[in-house]
C-alpha cells in the first residue's frame, strides 16, 4: 500500500510540474514495494500484450483506440515498456486506496521484460509484431531475443497473435504449442527484386537449413519455406491487402473489410493488421475496430508531420529494418527533399551504432531528389561518415551535434534549394527534444505575414 | 592497368552481424577513390572457398548457431587456408570470425566448437558479456570502436593493440586482438574500418603487396573520419588530450 501512495505522490508532483510521467512513479513505487505489479495485476480481469521488435507502440495504440470504443482500459500509451512503465500506467488508474478503476489492461511490453512480468498479469492475448534485430548490446544477439519472447509466452496461457510472414515468428508459433492466430499480407504484394538489405533469420530455426523465398514484403518478411524439413509460411487467418488509403482485410470466409489509415508505409499496414487481428481475438466487432482506427493518433515520430516551412516529417529510427522501411518511404517521395538525421547513443538508443552501416542509406544517396543532409546528435559525425561511404558528396553533408541548431540549418538549406519537405530521422532519446523544437518552429511560422491572410 | 584487387567476403549469408557491410564498403571506396579497381567476391557457405585466389579475406561475426555452421564450412579446406596464411594472405577477422581462427570456442555448457587452427588461440565463453566502447593503442595509432562478446580469448601471438579503455580479448590481460603475419583478428566492430582509416589503409597496402600490385596508397581527404574519431574520443571515451596527441 505504501508503495502505491508514494508512486501516486510522485505522479501527482510530476503532473503539477508539467513533466512527462511515464516511468519514474512506477520506478519509485517498485523500489518500495517490489511486488507492486503482482498486487495490481491481480486486480485485472484480463491483460492484452503487444511485443516484438518494431511497431509495438503503433500497434498497441491502434488496438487501444478500438478497445476504448467499448470500455476504459489501462494502457502505457507513450511506449514506456519496461516494468516501471507498466507500474506507472497502473498507478494512473488506481485510487489512493489501491482500487483499480479498469478491468482490462493493454500493455506494450519490451521483449526482454515479458518473462519478468508474465506471472504477474492475467495475460489472455499476446501480439508479436515481428522479430528484427534491435539493440544488440542490450540483448546479446537475436537468438536471445527469440528465447526471451518464447520464455515469456510459455509463462502464460495466452492466444498468440503472430506474423505469418516472419519465419522467426513462425518458429515461435511452432515452439509455443498453444493457440496461435496468424496475420499476413496478401501474396500479390510480394516483391521479387531483392536489394542487399539486412535479413535476420534467413535460416530455418527448426532444422538449420537455408530458407527459400518466393518473394519478400520487407526485411525477412515474405513467402518462405524450408526445403529440408518442410517448415512453411502458414496461411494467415487475417490476410491484408494494402493500398494507399489503408488496408483491406479478409478474415476467413467473412466479407472483406476496408480500414482507412492516415499513416503511410507498408510497416504501418502491418501494424494495423496486427491490431485488427488482436481486436477480433479479444472479441471486438469490426465496426468498433473501424471507429477506433479512425480516432487513432499516431505516436510521436511515426511519419509525423509538422507545419514548418517547408513542412517537416519526423520519424523514429532504431534498427536497420525499421530504418529501411522509412528510407523507402522517403525515396518514394518524388519531390526535392532535405534529410536531417539525429543519432544519439544513450542507453535507450542502444550504445552500439554499428547498425547504421547495416541500414540501406544508399536508398537516399542514390536518389537524385535527396539534395542535402544535416546530421546531428551525439554521433552526428558517425552518421556523416556513413553517408560519405554511401557515396554522398562530402559538401552535401554537414554535421551539427546540437539538435536545435541542426534543425534550423536543415530548414534553412531546404529553403535555399527549394526543397518541398524536410525529413527528420531520429533515434529515441533525440525524438522528444526534436519534436519540441519542430512544434515551436511550426508555431513561429504560422503567423508569419507572408502566409497569413489579412485580418486587420 | 593493374588487375583488380580481389577481396573475398566470407559467408555474408551466415555472418551478417555487426555491420561487416561497413568494412567492405570502406575497403572498396578507399580503393575506388584512389583509382584502383576492386573485385568483391561474396563467398556463400554453399560455395567452395578458394584461399589461393584471394588477395584479402574478410571474416565477420554471427550468432552462435551460425558460427558453428561457418566453422564446419571453413574446415573443409583447412590445409589451403593454412598455406595461404603462411604465405602472407591478409585476413581480417572480426568478433566471431576472430574466434574461429583459433583451436576452439568453448560454449558455456563445455561443448567445444572447433576452429580453423590457423593460430595458437583459444576462446572460452564467459559471463558477463564484455560490452561497450573501446580504444586501443596499436601500430597504426589509436583504434576505436565497440565490443560485444561473451568469449574470453587468449593466444600466444602479438596482440593487435593494448587496451586504453574497454575490455579487450578477455578483460584481464589488457590485450586486444591478434596480429600474426598478415592476419588481423579483433573484437572491435562499430564497424571497425570506417572510423579507423589508418588501419583500413594498412590492410589495403598489405593486400596490394601480397597481390603484386605496384604502388603506394596516396593519402585521402580524411577530415570527416578524423572528425568522427575526435568526437567519439571526446564525448564517449573521455580520453585526456595527452592521449590523443599520441596517435
Amino acid at each position: 500500500m505504501f508503495g502505491i501512495w508514494v508512486g501516486k505522490w510522485v505522479l501527482w508532483i510530476l503532473n503539477i510540474l508539467g513533466k512527462r510521467a511515464t516511468s519514474l512513479p512506477g520506478k519509485v513505487a517498485l523500489r518500495i514495494s517490489p511486488r507492486l505489479l503482482e498486487k495490481l495485476g491481480a486486480k485485472l480481469e484480463r491483460c492484452i500484450v503487444v511485443t516484438g521488435t518494431n511497431g509495438k507502440t503503433t500497434t498497441a495504440r491502434l488496438l487501444a483506440a478500438a478497445m476504448a470504443e467499448e470500455d476504459a482500459i489501462v494502457h502505457n500509451r507513450e511506449g514506456a515498456n519496461l516494468p516501471q512503465g507498466l507500474a506507472t500506467a497502473l498507478l494512473k488508474h488506481c485510487t489512493w486506496t489501491g482500487r483499480l478503476r479498469c478491468r482490462t489492461a493493454l500493455f506494450e511490453i519490451d521483449e526482454a521484460t515479458l518473462p519478468l512480468v508474465a506471472h504477474a498479469l492475467p495475460i489472455k492475448v499476446v501480439v508479436v509484431t515481428n522479430v528484427f534485430r534491435d539493440q544488440l548490446d542490450r540483448y546479446g544477439e537475436l537468438d536471445t531475443t527469440l528465447e526471451k519472447l518464447l520464455d515469456g509466452l510459455r509463462r502464460t496461457d495466452a492466444v498468440a497473435v503472430l506474423n505469418a510472414d516472419d519465419p522467426l515468428a513462425r518458429h515461435i508459433g511452432l515452439a509455443y504449442g498453444k493457440q496461435v492466430v496468424y496475420f499476413g499480407m496478401s501474396k500479390d504484394q510480394l516483391q521479387h527484386e531483392v536489394r542487399d538489405q539486412m535479413r535476420d533469420g534467413a535460416f530455418c530455426l527448426e532444422c538449420g537449413h537455408e530458407l527459400v523465398y518466393h518473394g519478400f514484403f520487407y526485411g525477412q518478411l515474405g513467402d518462405y519455406h524450408c526445403p529440408q524439413c518442410g517448415m512453411f509460411r502458414p496461411h494467415p487467418d487475417f490476410v491484408g491487402h494494402p493500398h494507399p488509403q489503408g488496408l483491406t482485410v479478409s478474415e476467413g470466409s467473412l466479407p472483406e473489410v476496408t480500414i482507412a489509415l492516415a499513416a503511410r508505409g507498408l510497416f504501418n499496414r502491418y501494424n494495423a493488421l496486427a491490431a485488427l487481428a488482436a481486436a477480433r481475438v479479444v472479441g471486438l466487432d469490426i465496426a468498433s475496430v473501424q471507429a477506433g482506427f479512425r480516432r487513432y493518433e499516431p505516436p510521436l515520430g511515426r511519419m509525423q508531420a509538422f507545419e514548418t516551412s517547408p513542412p517537416t516529417v519526423l520519424n523514429l529510427i532504431k534498427n536497420p529494418t525499421g530504418c529501411d522501411s522509412v528510407l523507402q518511404t522517403i525515396r518514394a517521395d518524388g519531390d526535392t527533399k532535405v534529410v536531417c538525421i539525429a543519432i544519439n547513443d544513450n542507453a535507450a538508443d542502444g550504445k552500439d551504432v554499428s547498425w547504421l552501416w547495416d541500414a540501406d542509406f544508399e536508398l537516399l544517396t542514390e536518389d537524385p531528389k535527396t539534395v542535402r543532409y544535416v546530421t546531428t546528435g551525439l554521433r552526428a559525425e558517425d552518421m556523416a561518415l556513413r553517408l560519405k561511404y554511401a557515396g554522398c558528396p562530402t559538401d552535401a553533408v554537414v554535421s551539427i551535434p546540437d539538435l536545435a541548431t541542426a534543425l534550423d540549418e536543415a530548414l534553412l538549406q531546404a529553403d535555399a534549394c527549394e526543397a518541398k519537405t524536410v525529413y527528420v530521422l531520429s533515434t529515441y532519446t533525440a525524438l522528444y527534444p526534436i519534436a519540441d523544437r519542430l512544434q515551436r518552429r511550426a508555431h513561429s511560422h504560422e503567423p508569419s505575414p507572408a502566409y497569413r491572410p489579412s485580418v486587420s | 592497368m593493374n588487375r583488380p584487387l580481389r577481396i573475398a567476403h566470407l559467408y555474408p549469408d551466415l555472418l551478417n552481424l555487426y555491420a561487416d557491410k561497413g568494412n567492405i564498403l570502406t575497403l572498396q571506396q578507399r580503393m575506388a577513390w584512389r583509382g584502383y579497381a576492386v573485385e568483391i567476391i561474396r563467398v556463400q557457405h554453399t560455395d567452395d572457398a578458394k584461399p589461393g585466389e584471394y588477395d584479402l579475406v574478410l571474416l565477420g561475426g554471427g550468432s552462435d548457431r551460425e558460427q558453428e555452421l561457418v566453422g564446419r564450412t571453413l574446415r573443409r579446406n583447412v590445409a589451403e587456408w593454412k598455406a595461404a596464411v603462411e604465405d602472407g594472405l591478409p585476413l581480417l577477422a572480426v568478433c566471431g570470425g576472430y574466434q574461429l581462427l583459433g583451436e576452439y570456442y568453448q560454449l558455456p555448457n563445455g561443448t567445444k566448437i572447433p576452429g580453423l587452427e590457423l593460430l595458437d588461440l583459444r576462446t572460452e565463453a564467459g559471463s558477463p558479456r564484455l560490452i561497450g566502447n573501446i580504444a586501443i593503442q596499436s601500430e597504426v595509432g589509436i583504434i576505436l570502436g565497440f565490443e560485444n562478446h561473451g568469449g574470453r580469448t587468449r593466444h600466444r601471438h602479438a596482440p593487435l593493440g593494448t587496451v586504453i579503455s574497454g575490455h579487450g580479448n578477455n578483460g584481464e590481460d589488457g590485450q586486444e586482438g591478434v596480429r600474426y603475419k598478415n592476419v588481423i583478428g579483433t573484437y572491435i566492430h562499430g564497424p571497425l574500418l570506417p572510423k579507423n582509416p589508418a588501419l583500413a589503409d594498412m590492410i589495403l597496402q598489405l593486400a596490394m603487396d601480397y597481390a603484386g600490385i605496384s604502388g603506394t596508397l596516396r593519402p585521402l581527404d580524411d577530415r570527416m573520419e578524423q572528425a568522427a574519431r575526435q568526437a567519439f574520443m571526446e564525448r564517449r571515451m573521455e580520453l585526456a588530450p595527452a592521449v590523443l596527441q599520441h596517435k
